[in-house]
């Protein structure tokens, strides 16, 4: 299995406050990563770290080394040019008030598609990736706004893959969803790995189970362990991994 | 339980009596400037220059103009039409390429003829034929006809607002256009560029306390700096520039709060595309931020027009059509005075109340007029009801 994040040492810092300590991991390609662990143990933290999202919060600052297929993304890449790579899905459903059409085509305008024609031929292959297509094709000039909660993350995603990245991370994307529009969001998770590489963040460990090859767990910003899901779940090496996944604690 | 019944009781009656009592002022303020101004507004008192002058002027006819159909009185050689009633022969027709356009003075100066004129008098090659309200139609043909060169005298009614509604508007547009770029670029400085700390706070402390400094220091400042210092003199672009410091510190204020609503996760979303920042804020948080921006728009509109102590010294007070005398055209450079200003001058040089409610009127046509006109630009551009 290739790797596609390599992470050596990484430590973080808002400030005085330490966020992330000594983080290795390798991340593989082409399959689901899940982060779990309890609330404010840094696993949306490192999520960000791994798209320079963190570059946004003037206070943070970086040590170590993550590198994305070998090459250091925090020395001489442009920040740009990686988001294009690594593509985002947040929390709360955020579409731009905007049409639909408009917040699927935005990223490709930034990157100076005018074409009307590839435009449009990116915006269905997106749509259709996001299992969106069917819902919003007779409607792709209405508000994105007037989407339900579920679709608009699932427009979320479509916006994300437009960019055709290698990475999608996921900040836990169904956390403000239904149990319906959540199970078609995982189903559709499960239906992009074999062409995206996917790090999710997740409160739910029953969601990490349902849908995550590989499982790290994360407690006050350390990475406690970090496996195949099934041996996660089922011989956690770790006693704290254990007595977080069998709810003693979290 | 009792008292508290009357406790809200009591509260209660002040509350309704604070509304009423705003409410009713505003009525009264509206009763008091309808029923003291609109016996003057008329269709001539919008249109018509504001101060009465007579003119004598010179043209040279160059071709011949064919005769509109309704048009009685008519001069083929000068393209001016006239209509005769008891006060004497008006002007009620000019064509457009009529020599009247570029008529001159005796001092060189373009005085166009004008529909509304009084025609006092012409001369031709017969001499002067002096028209009063007996002459007979076909003598003023004639004498207009007599000759390629003709003088008129000219007679211009005053007693309207036309030149105090042009310099006002001209006066909202160039402030607009120089304070609103210059104030909505600080405010993006401000909300996405700076690190908040102490040059951030510095800045914002300074513009609050620009906010709260009366408007004659602000004119008194545009008097000494471009009026006097960089040799403006008292015109249009010296009172707009005068009131665009007057108000950068509401509108970056106003367009500050209005960026600070956008949510962060419009951003983020955004940057999270691979967009960069100029991407990201002009397509948008500006488009998200508009509503917000307008409201500062139309309450720097409100301070314009009802600006009078900074505009005394670096408009002007003379109510004239800011018009360049050797070109005949509308300049910045020239002095006029606003509506405003006029009110204030009228009231306090000649006690003319009636004048001052009637302008009264215009200006809060006008206000209404304006606002209107930018809230539906603003819908046009806005994304935030999208």
């Amino acid at each position: 299995m290739e790797t596609k994040f390599s992470v050596k040492d990484l430590d973080l810092f808002y400030g005085a406050f330490q966020a992330l300590h000594h983080i290795n991991i390798e991340i593989p390609g082409k399959q689901v990563t899940a982060f779990i662990g309890p609330s404010g143990c840094g696993k949306s933290t490192f999520l960000r770290t791994l798209n320079r999202m963190n570059d946004l919060i003037d206070t943070v600052k970086i040590t170590g080394y993550v590198s994305l297929d070998g090459e250091d993304i925090y020395s001489g890449v442009d920040v740009m040019k990686l988001r294009t790579r690594v593509g985002m899905v947040f929390q709360k459903p955020n579409p731009f008030p905007m049409s639909i059409y408009d917040n699927v085509a935005y990223g490709p305008r930034c990157q100076g598609i005018k074409d009307k024609k590839s435009l449009d031929a990116i915006v269905e292959k997106s749509l259709r990736g996001a299992a969106l297509w069917d819902e919003a094709k007779d409607r792709l000039n209405k508000s994105a706004l007037g989407l339900s909660g579920g679709q608009q993350q699932r427009l979320c995603i479509a916006r994300a893959i437009a960019m055709e990245p290698e990475v999608i991370l996921m900040d836990e994307p169904t956390s403000a969803l239904d149990p319906i529009a959540t199970q078609k969001v995982e189903e559709l998770i499960e239906s992009l790995k074999k062409d995206y590489t996917i790090v999710i963040v997740t409160h739910s460990m029953q969601q990490a189970a349902r849908i995550s090859d590989k499982t790290a767990f994360f407690l006050m910003g350390e990475l406690i362990e970090f496996g195949d899901t099934n041996q996660i779940f089922t011989k956690p090496h770790d006693k704290r991994t254990e007595d977080y996944i069998t709810g003693r604690f979290g | 339980m009792n008292s508290r019944k009357i406790k809200d009781g009591i509260i209660n009656i002040f509350i309704w009596a604070a509304a009423a009592f705003s409410v009713g002022i505003l009525i009264a303020i509206v009763y008091f400037i309808f029923s003291n101004g609109l016996p003057l507004i008329s269709s001539r008192f919008i249109t018509a220059q504001y101060n009465a002058s007579t003119n004598i002027i010179h043209m040279t006819s160059e071709q011949t103009f064919l005769q509109p159909s309704g048009q009685d009185i008519f001069s083929e050689n000068l393209g001016i039409g006239l209509e005769q009633d008891d006060d004497g022969f008006w002007v009620n027709y000019v064509d457009t390429n009529s020599p009247g356009r570029r008529a001159i003075n005796n001092a060189d100066e373009i005085v166009p003829v004008e529909v509304g004129q009084l025609l006092q008098a012409v001369t031709g090659a017969d001499g002067q034929l002096r028209v009063d309200a007996n002459t007979s139609p076909e003598d003023v043909v004639a004498a207009l006809n007599s000759s390629p060169d003709i003088t008129l005298r000219l007679n211009e009614q005053g007693g309207g607002v036309w030149p105090l509604i042009v310099t006002t508007l001209l006066l909202i547009l160039t402030t607009l256009l120089v304070a609103a770029p210059i104030g909505i670029l600080a405010a993006i400085y401000m909300v996405e560029y700076a690190k908040p700390g102490k040059v951030v706070n510095t800045i914002r402390f300074a513009t609050e306390i620009l906010a709260g400094i009366p408007s004659i220091v602000y004119g008194l400042f545009g008097f000494l700096v471009f009026v006097n210092t960089l040799h403006i003199g008292q015109s249009i672009l010296a009172g707009a520039l005068t009131l665009m410091i007057l108000l950068l510190p509401t509108m970056i204020r106003t367009t500050e709060e209005a960026l600070k609503t956008v949510p962060m996760s419009y951003r983020e979303a955004s940057y999270g595309l691979g967009a960069n920042k100029i991407q990201t804020i002009s397509k948008v948080v500006l488009p998200s931020a508009i509503p917000g921006i307008t409201v500062g728009v139309i309450l720097a509109i409100g301070r314009i027009v009802g600006e009078s102590a900074a505009l005394l010294m670096t408009l002007g007070t003379f109510a004239r059509l800011p018009v360049n005398m050797s070109t005949g055209n509308l300049s910045l450079r020239e002095a006029g005075t606003t509506l405003t200003v006029r009110a204030y001058v009228e009231v306090n040089e000649s006690g003319n109340v009636e004048m001052a409610a009637a302008i009264g009127i215009v200006i809060l046509v006008i206000v209404f007029a304006l606002n209107i006109i930018s809230k539906l630009i603003s819908r046009k551009f806005s994304k935030a009801n999208y």
